[in-house]
């Protein structure tokens, strides 16, 4: 098996288990059927995208990020980080002046949802600009 | 100082593409799109790829020009 026949291959594996994955958790049979053919959907336009440097030889992890797509995911990494932690930070000093001992659990769901959009948002800006 | 290149007018002379510059050199097409641009400043290693990969020396390929808050 040569070229991109084993990235395939093995992304056909890792979506299967994925819808898998939500069928055991109770999700609907269509839903998780559903769940596993965007994940390969999303596999099968990886290589197209321009967000991979695309190295056929290397089979199963055939895609690879070079320098610059390195350089841009770490920042917004770093990015992801520094704002979360100021969130953080900024809801420690709330709480602890005015509601202390009583932080709602659903506050860090948010704070997580914060941490993804800054990474995904910092992402596609610096992939705009540069 | 600023880096330069005349990567898009060697690209364009050897006949290839981005694309297939981009697959030569192991790199996306994004980012030879962007060194091109003058967006991204390459590695030394990327640079001396990329020199190799058009058959050019370095300076051949990349310079570096006074920008103007050097001259100033």
């Amino acid at each position: 098996m040569t070229g991109m026949s084993l990235y395939y291959l093995s992304r056909a594996v890792i979506s299967a288990a994925f819808g898998l994955l939500f069928a055991l958790t109770g999700s609907p049979w269509w839903v998780a059927a559903l769940i596993g053919v965007i994940a390969f959907a999303f596999f099968l336009w990886a290589p197209h995208s321009g967000r991979y440097a695309v190295h056929p030889e290397l089979g199963v992890t055939a895609l690879r990020r070079d320098e610059r797509t390195q350089g841009i995911n770490d920042r917004s990494a770093r990015n992801a980080f520094i704002v979360t932690m100021l969130a953080v930070a900024g809801a420690t000093l709330y709480f602890g002046r005015y509601t202390p001992a009583v932080v709602p659990v659903s506050f860090f769901n948010y704070l997580l949802i914060l941490g993804v959009l800054t990474y995904y948002l910092s992402d596609f800006l610096q992939r705009r600009s540069a | 100082m600023v880096l330069r290149s005349y990567l898009k007018e060697i690209r364009l002379q050897k006949g290839l593409t981005q694309e297939s510059l981009a697959g030569v050199i192991g790199v996306t097409r994004q980012t030879i799109i962007a060194i091109e641009k003058g967006k991204f400043v390459p590695s030394v290693k990327l640079a001396l790829e990329l020199a190799k990969a058009l058959g050019q020396p370095l300076e051949q390929v990349f310079w570096l020009e006074a920008s103007q808050e050097d001259r100033s």
